[in-house]
């Protein structure tokens, strides 16, 4: 390969046309619930300001302080059992449950920092996913906690009150709409506001060499420790929401590998290291698996009419497409991966900067 | 003059092999020191037992009269000692400027003044046309100069330069050569320099230690190490001696 001596910042301004554009996204978003009613559409929504959040989170760690973990499942799942159970045994409103998540994940990121981070590189990858296992198994067996593998269910979800007015009663998708957009706003402002400070510096000095970061006056425990920290913040306050979302949790849907893993995805495809990486990601894997569950990809192949419902083909794609969630998420990584390292953001900007400069 | 590093004793064993033994020699403030020895002879791993990567197996490393053998690099770093790296180490996907930010950032918490000082050591290793450059696709003669931009930033009093000039073709070695020299010529930094090339190493030190096999086998003005059979002995054999 010949070296690249690309410019990586063009221009060192925010040009009016992008800024005109981000209000008016930002206008639609918040105006989003006013003209779509359907349930369905809010959904995945909710859904998307959820991977974004997750996406944000992971990247802090993962993709500015190259500190792969793989089991950020630890800390969704303590924001979700700490708001349920919080909720579910002690009547605590979420919105205090959600910060006693906060305490507990952050309190389990200190204890994962301080032994995890003595490993580099691919031990480090093994330390996470056995502490997020510790916690996923902890969760099934202490029952009189967790309920175990029962897991919790939500009778009832409090009506928000500031002083004697009713904000929401939480009884539609509205609400968590709007809770899940601010949360997923405040977490992209803080990794802008990271990536922008002095910890992002020392976080992207210790991805690119920890050694030699070392060298330069950066205390390699603390800012990896500060990092692991901010990422479980999120991460729990994501769990919180969608523990209260859907309404039940139990271990193997807020606790197992399969979540850290996805959390994971979100950043590889969308772009690490980068803010708006984990925004596309989560675009383009919520409607994915939304239409892989609903059967619409196979649905879709019949409308173009590359093959029939009634043909034999057509049978075995419309019972097994649905059930291939999995194997389409590894042919997708596969791809990523081996077309675009930089996730699907850093290729689009790989192709605009060549017809920049052709 | 006051002296501002103090090895004493220094020994360090991996397993029953002894890559430092019993090292011992000062640095004055503002001088040069040459560090040479044959491949091997530990030049780098006393860098390491220094800088804090390693600690030393017995001994202690003194600098501005406090103990710093066992403190992290990081803490040697901000009391005022920075080293650079035989095996170049830049930052490889952030921008020539923002690498040496990273140096600047040991002194300061704000993005603006870190970044003029970044600019201001671009301009020391006449990098200063290209701060928006990635750093990973630097020819092997900037990197090198990148690494010494960015252990400058740090605003160190004692800069260790491991093998700045390896690798590198005459004409970059005499610009790397002019700067060390500019370096003390602008005053208030020590530096202790490994070199091979030995022209480069008499030009540019005031006192050299010879180290071979681990140990410290002489020490001197560039004229004495020349003049020097031991020395002689180490690096051509019995029969030059």
């Amino acid at each position: 390969m010949k070296p690249t001596f690309a410019l990586i910042r063009t221009s060192a301004g925010t040009s009016p046309v992008a800024i005109a554009l981000g209000v008016a996204i930002l206008a639609g978003l918040f105006l989003f619930p006013n003209f779509v009613q359907s349930p369905y559409a809010l959904h995945i929504m909710i859904l998307f300001f959820l991977s974004t959040i997750q996406g944000e989170a992971w990247n802090i760690i993962g993709g500015y302080t190259g500190q792969y973990s793989v089991g950020h499942a630890a800390y969704f799942g303590a924001g979700a059992y700490t708001t349920m159970i919080l909720m579910q045994y002690k009547q605590i409103p979420p919105w205090y449950g959600m910060l006693a998540g906060i305490g507990v994940a952050l309190v389990v990121s200190l204890i994962i920092g301080s032994i995890c981070f003595r490993l580099r590189g691919p031990y480090f990858v093994l330390a996470s996913i056995a502490v997020a296992e510790i916690m996923r198994l902890s969760a099934m067996n202490l029952k009189d906690i967790t309920n175990g593998a029962e897991g919790i269910l939500i009778t009832e979800i409090p009506v928000f009150k500031i002083g004697e007015t009713i904000v929401t009663d939480f009884l539609s998708k509205v609400p968590f709409y709007y809770i899940g957009l601010v949360i997923a706003l405040i977490t992209i402002l803080v990794t802008w506001m990271v990536q922008n400070s002095k910890l992002g510096y020392y976080f992207q000095a210790i991805r690119e060499d920890q050694d030699a970061a070392h060298s330069l006056g950066i205390s390699l425990p603390i800012y990896k420790n500060i990092a692991l920290a901010l990422s479980a913040i999120f991460t729990s306050l994501s769990g919180s929401f969608y523990a209260v979302y859907i309404g039940f949790i139990d271990p193997p849907t807020v606790l197992a590998l399969d979540i850290s893993v996805q959390i994971v995805l979100i950043c590889i495809i969308g772009g690490i290291g980068t803010i708006w990486g984990p925004v596309i990601g989560a675009m383009v894997l919520v409607p994915l698996s939304e239409a892989l569950r609903s059967n619409l990809i196979a649905q879709m192949i019949f409308k173009t009419g590359l093959t029939s419902e009634e043909s034999g083909i057509g049978t075995f794609l419309k019972e097994n497409l649905a059930h291939a969630h999995a194997l389409i998420y590894g042919i997708l990584v596969v791809v990523v991966i081996l077309f675009m390292p930089d996730g699907i953001l850093g290729w689009v900007k790989k192709l605009t900067a060549k017809k920049g400069r052709g | 003059m006051a002296t501002i590093l103090e090895i004493k004793h220094v020994s360090k064993f991996f397993g029953g092999l002894a890559a430092n033994s019993d090292v011992s020699f000062s640095l004055d403030e503002g001088m040069i020191m040459g560090l040479i020895g044959p491949n091997g002879a530990g030049k780098t791993t006393l860098f390491n037992c220094i800088t804090g990567y390693y600690p030393p197996s017995r001994g202690e490393v003194i600098f501005k009269e406090q103990k710093i053998s066992g403190l992290e690099p990081d803490r040697v770093c901000r009391l005022g000692m920075v080293r650079t790296w035989q095996k170049v180490r830049p930052l490889a996907k952030l921008s020539v400027i923002d690498n040496v930010m990273v140096g600047a950032l040991c002194r300061t918490n704000s993005l603006k003044t870190a970044r003029e000082l970044a600019m201001e050591q671009l301009k020391v290793v006449r990098m200063d046309n290209k701060p928006n450059f990635l750093a990973g696709g630097l020819p092997i003669g900037e990197r090198k100069k990148l690494e010494v931009a960015r252990a400058l930033a740090t605003q160190p009093q004692l800069l260790l330069l491991d093998e700045v000039m390896g690798g590198l073709n005459p004409a970059e070695s005499d610009e790397i050569i002019q700067l060390i020299l500019e370096i003390k010529k602008s005053g208030g930094i020590t530096q202790m320099v490994i070199e091979h090339d030995m022209k480069a190493i008499m030009r540019i030190s005031d006192r050299i230690v010879v180290i071979n096999s681990g140990e410290k086998l002489a020490e001197g003005t560039p004229q004495e190490i020349v003049n020097n059979p031991e020395v002689i002995r180490a690096y051509l054999g019995d029969f030059h001696a």
